[in-house]
């Protein structure tokens, strides 16, 4: 299939961008990496009039430390994040950027356009709201940095403007005594997970100080196990607590059931998943060297 | 018979040059001057009227050619031909909807343009109305007729039989035990080949000729219902395929949109049409693989575990149309007491439409669930008699000194020896320390099991069998063509009227002719691909139902043996000897024929210059020779009993048989397979890579059946897994090590002792349910269904929702 004619254009600058998109109101998508634009356009769900080409404006694609922050250029490619020396001091950026679908996708697919589509079963915006994550966008007026949190607001729904760019993605670096690790279950690769699970804790001794804790396509957008963080904060990490905790978690998702899985299900794995990512958090904390992988059927 | 210099080879296949460069030339890389696009308008709904269909705003879309629907072609063209009696007869399969919608993805409209992009935006044009009906998505809900799809059949029943032999009162009376099984179903899957469907029509008004180029993989069937709908005369239809990219019986059943396109070429003024299906549209609305359900089952079996009797009912669910169907009503007795020795078995038959995707004859057709069913029967038994289950198999598998072992139903199995690819099987796995382990784990409460599967791939049918679903059908028997010749400058070549799909027919058509001939294959050059103007083939030609080792071969092997034939009497002519005198073999000059006595020879190039430039040579009474030979192979093969449903109804049993170990994980209920064996008897190996490489495809294809791939539809008849990413189709990194063996019992039917194979796929299916009773025996568990991923597992574990076997299945003890 192919998708209904459009407009292209392609902007040379960030300003540019933001009033080309200005100009062509609400008919008009930016394109980053494509992995979800064009297969929605493909298949006639999206019919944008216009496309605003990200992927000609220089220094837009970078991966940086400055003080203790992240920098992401919006269109920093998955694969990019995946293979980052600079990224690897957040294990839990490796995480989620190497278990994104397959080769092909996370070498085209962007972190500002994964962030900007809100799916729901999007892996970042998990990841990322267990971190201090904050977006800077441009828009004609000028820029403004938005936290993630208040960045999306439902299923595909975020608060950008019409005429607003993603220019750049920050992360605050975990603090020492601080780990996070990602855990999806995914059917196959070339998939989005039927769950996932974000877990980042700070440790002092075997107390938890802070947690963090964000569950995957089981609601319109991540949830927050505000529950689970309850039982973990102040507890110290064993066994017992991580499984109530699970517990927790389970009754805090609201999975639909689909082709990917029956809702209790995706319920049940959201523990497994928790209880996994936990563990491996946990060590990372005390600054053991884990490598994780997701759970493929 | 000639000495097997090449036959059994590991020969390369001579297309992989092709084929792996990207060379190959596939029906989309044809492209014809004045080229036109189709594109087809389909319904969203499962069931629903068809209120208003307004074309005009797509009309009017400059580049739009024209458009058509079902209103427009039904005065033009019949139904297409129902290959059952009524009520099947009745119904009215066109292939545009005219006043209803049957599923999700039924063509509704077509639409014609100078390019595929513009006959896509025309397509958002049209206007429907639809009125939604109630979908009928389960087959038994169907056959209660509360919401009827084809309302001139006035039923949603297809078509029902009983095939009854032995005694059933007696064995159910002398049994030492009944087991009886409440329900199990098999799940609708699909094959998702590489290539979807493609087709180039043009209709030429001049004389009122079709001609196709596309990848239909049994053209021959599809000319025959061509023909009679389009009420052209048949010959008056070309059909050409090139190189296929896979079909798996999946693209048989693609001659409704063949129908369409010629339509629209006779609309255009006779432009060419071509008609590329999408990956959405292959997944919604091209064929599924039937699924079945298995209903009331009563096994009978004596105080060793020894089966007496099954009887059952089945009920068959073939989506909103018919099509190639009802022929899987009978396919399936083709196993009907599968590798078993049991003799007294009664299966009430039963077949139903529902709001779902029609279904095609997919890898394994008809057999794979009847073979599924048989194999949970006796697996289950096993269990429920605390007999393991591969004792249970041996003490029930037919015995080798049995064959040609003829089955209740008059089926004649060539050969197989079932013991001892078990044996093979399990020394392969080392099953003994499996089952160690198998114990250490359970001790651990880790959920391991270990599961055999044993499967028939039937192969070159009787269409004989046609007449026991409808006694008025006008098949029987099977044929296969095939030419042979020595060209005008002397080079082999040969021509089959099969369409292969990556089988390697070009390589192994040139091994059979190299022994005939004395030559290397190299030397032979294979026409590939169908085509009616070539004159090679019957009725029954294309690539389907694991035959062409046999038929196709037997083919070529008989027209090179006449080929043969004429260049000895030729030659012993020209070297004036006696044709004894003359052997095949090659000189300096290449191939040659000899004559013993003087050592005098002619090369290829010379007799077929005799023939067909220098013909003033040739003596009246060698006239006859044109070193052009046609062959057609017929299948010995009689009617069968249509009221007994009795006669031989395939002639060769390719078998294979594979043993797993599957773990389930405890946490996330996802079965993991540890080791995996698959053992193979396709008789005399004709090309060892050719072979393995099937068995290799053929389980993939059944271990993502039995794990991943599911056709989901929701409530209201919605397919869930109209993409690859919804419907996850196996990949290499799905896939566990295959350790392969096998073994080779010759066929007595094909002069090669070769027996057809392909469709083994459903070994996987079996052997992984079998794995996974073992594993959860312990539980309450019966795997009662043929898809088993962790969500299943889950719900019957944790969930008790399903699989219960305290609801499913009963013991009764008889002592
Ligand atoms: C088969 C398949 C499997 C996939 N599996 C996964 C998976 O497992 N997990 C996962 O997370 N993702 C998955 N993806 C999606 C992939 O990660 C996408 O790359 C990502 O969701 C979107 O990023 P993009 O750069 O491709 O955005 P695009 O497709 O180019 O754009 C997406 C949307 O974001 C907007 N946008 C893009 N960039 C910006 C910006 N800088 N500022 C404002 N708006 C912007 C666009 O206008 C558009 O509306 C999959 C995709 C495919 C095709």
């Amino acid at each position: 299939m192919f998708p209904p004619a459009f407009n292209y254009h392609r902007a040379k600058s960030l300003k540019e961008a933001a009033s080309m998109l200005a100009q062509a109101g609400q008919e008009a998508k930016l394109l980053a990496g494509g992995q979800s634009l064009i297969p929605l356009m493909k298949l006639r769900f999206a019919s944008p009039k216009h496309l605003v080409d990200l992927n000609f404006i220089p220094r837009l694609s970078y991966i940086k430390k400055y003080k203790d922050e992240l920098h992401f250029g919006a269109l920093t490619r998955h694969s990019e994040i995946e293979n980052s020396a600079t990224a690897a001091a957040v294990p839990i950026l490796h995480d989620c950027a190497a278990g994104i679908a397959d080769v092909q996708i996370r070498n085209r697919g962007t972190l500002g356009g994964s962030l900007a589509e809100a799916d729901p079963s999007g892996d970042w915006a998990v990841v990322l709201s267990t971190l201090e994550t904050s977006l800077s966008c441009v828009g004609q007026k000028g820029e403004r940095r938005i936290p993630l949190h208040d960045f999306i607001t439902d299923a595909y729904t975020t608060v950008l403007a019409p005429d607003e760019v993603v220019r750049e993605i920050s992360v605050k670096i975990p603090p020492q005594g601080s780990g996070g690790a990602y855990l999806a279950f995914k059917r196959a690769a070339p998939v989005y997970p039927t769950a996932s699970v974000a877990v980042q804790v700070t440790l002092e001794g075997d107390v938890c100080q802070e947690v963090a804790i964000r569950m995957g396509c089981v609601g319109l957008t991540p949830i927050r196990a505000s529950q689970a963080e309850g039982v973990l904060r102040g507890a110290s990490l064993g066994e017992k607590a991580i499984e109530i905790a699970a517990e927790a978690a389970r009754s805090e998702a609201d999975p639909q059931p689909d082709m990917r899985g029956s809702a209790e299900y995706k319920r049940m794995l959201v523990g497994v998943l928790m209880k996994r990512a936990t563990y491996a958090a946990v060590r990372r904390a005390r600054g053991e060297r884990v490598d994780v992988s997701h759970l493929y059927a | 018979m000639e000495p097997k210099n090449w036959v059994g080879k590991p020969l390369p296949r001579k297309e992989e040059n092709r084929l792996l460069r990207g060379r190959g030339k596939f029906a989309d890389d044809i492209k014809m001057r004045e080229m036109l696009y189709l594109r087809f308008v389909r319904s969203p709904y499962a069931h629903a009227r068809l209120l208003h269909l307004k074309l005009s705003s797509a009309e009017a879309l400059s580049g739009v050619i024209c458009t058509l629907s079902g209103r427009e072609i039904e005065p033009l063209t019949q139904p297409f031909i129902e290959i059952g009696p009524e009520p099947c007869a009745k119904i009215r399969d066109y292939p545009l909807a005219i006043d209803k919608v049957r599923y999700q993805g039924e063509p509704v409209a077509a639409i014609v343009a100078e390019s595929p992009q513009i006959a896509d935006d025309a397509a958002e044009l049209v206007e429907v109305e639809y009125d939604p009906l109630e979908p009928v998505l389960d087959a038994e809900q169907a056959l209660s007729d509360g919401s009827i799809l084809h309302e001139s059949a006035g039923t949603n029943r297809v078509w029902n039989g009983i095939f009854e032999y032995g005694d059933l009162e007696s064995a159910f009376r002398d049994a030492a035990y009944v087991v009886t099984i409440d329900r199990m179903h098999f799940h609708r899957f699909s094959s998702t080949p590489l290539e979807n469907n493609v087709v180039i029509a043009q209709w030429d008004s001049k004389d009122d000729h079709l001609y196709y180029s596309c990848n239909n993989s049994f053209p021959s069937f599809a000319i025959q219902f061509l023909a009679a709908h389009l009420q052209l005369h048949i010959d008056k239809i070309r059909v050409q395929t090139a190189d296929i990219g896979g079909s798996f019986g999946i693209k048989i059943t693609n001659y409704p949109q063949m129908a369409v396109c010629a339509l629209a070429s006779k609309k255009a003024g006779g432009r060419p049409i071509k008609w590329v299906e999408t990956r959405s549209e292959h997944m919604t609305s091209s064929a599924h693989g039937n699924e079945r359900t298995f209903r009331d089952t009563r096994v009978a079996l004596d105080k060793d575990g020894v089966i007496t009797a099954i009887s059952s009912r089945h009920i068959d669910d073939c989506g909103a149309y018919p099509r190639y169907e009802p022929l899987g009503c009978v396919i399936w007795s083709q196993v009907l007491p599968g590798v078993y020795r049991v003799k007294n078995l009664r299966i009430d038959f039963t077949q139903a439409v529902t709001n779902k995707c029609p279904v095609g004859p997919n890898r394994g057709y008809s057999r794979m669930q009847h073979l599924w069913f048989l194999e949970r029967v006796t697996d289950i038994c096993a269990h429920q008699l605390g007999i393991a289950p591969d004792q249970m198999r041996l003490r029930n598998y037919i015995r080798p000194e049995e064959f040609p072992y003829t089955t209740p139903n008059g089926c004649v199995y060539d050969s197989g020896n079932y013991p001892r690819m078990l044996a093979l099987a399990k020394d392969l796995l080392d099953w003994d320390s499996w089952t160690k382990k198998r114990h250490e784990a359970r001790s651990q409460g880790r959920w391991v099991g270990m599961g055999v599967g044993t499967t028939l791939d039937s192969g070159t049918n009787n269409f004989g069998q046609s007449q026991i679903v409808n006694p008025d059908a006008p098949f029987s028997g099977n044929s296969q063509g095939a030419n042979c010749k020595l060209d005008i400058y002397g080079e082999v070549v040969v021509a089959v009227g099969s369409c292969p799909q990556g089988q390697g027919h070009e390589t192994t058509a040139a091994q059979v002719v190299a022994d005939v001939l004395n030559i290397s294959p190299e030397l032979v050059s294979v026409r590939t691909g169908f085509d009616t103007e070539r004159n090679v083939h019957t009725g029954f030609s294309g690539t389907y139902a694991s035959q062409f080792a046999v038929s196709g071969l037997s083919a070529v092997h008989g027209a090179a043996q006449k080929l043969r034939a004429e260049m000895r009497r030729l030659a012993a002519f020209v070297l004036k000897t006696n044709e004894d005198d003359v052997e095949f073999g090659a000189g300096p000059q290449g191939p040659e024929l000899r004559a013993k006595s003087t050592g005098q020879a002619i090369s290829y190039w010379g007799l077929a210059n005799i023939v067909n430039v220098n013909s003033a040579l040739l003596p009246p009474e060698l006239h006859d020779i044109t070193l052009n030979c046609r062959f057609v192979w017929r299948a010995p093969f009689k009617v069968p009993d249509k009221q007994k449903k009795f006669g031989n109804l395939t002639l060769t049993y390719a078998a294979q048989l594979h043993a797993a170990v599957v773990e389930i994980e405890r946490d996330t209920f996802v079965p993991r397979i540890l080791a995996y064996v698959a053992v193979d008897d396709c008789g005399m190996v004709i090309n060892p890579p050719i072979v393995e490489g099937q068995v290799y495809g053929a389980t993939a294809h059944g271990i993502g059946a039995a794990l991943m791939e599911n056709c989901v539809y929701d409530a209201a008849g919605n397919m869930l897994t109209s993409t690859f990413s919804d419907y996850t189709p196996i990949t290499a990194l799905n896939m566990p090590r295959i350790q392969y063996g096998h073994i080779e019992t010759p066929s007595p039917h094909s002069y090669s002792g070769a027996k057809g194979m392909g469709e083994g796929g459903a070994a996987p299916l079996h052997t992984i349910s079998a794995a996974l009773q073992d594993a959860l025996s312990g539980e309450g568990i019966v795997i009662a269904d043929s898809f088993n991923n962790g969500d299943t597992l889950f719900r019957a574990i944790v969930g008790k929702q399903i699989y219960q076997a305290a609801h499913i299945v009963s013991l009764e003890r008889r002592s």
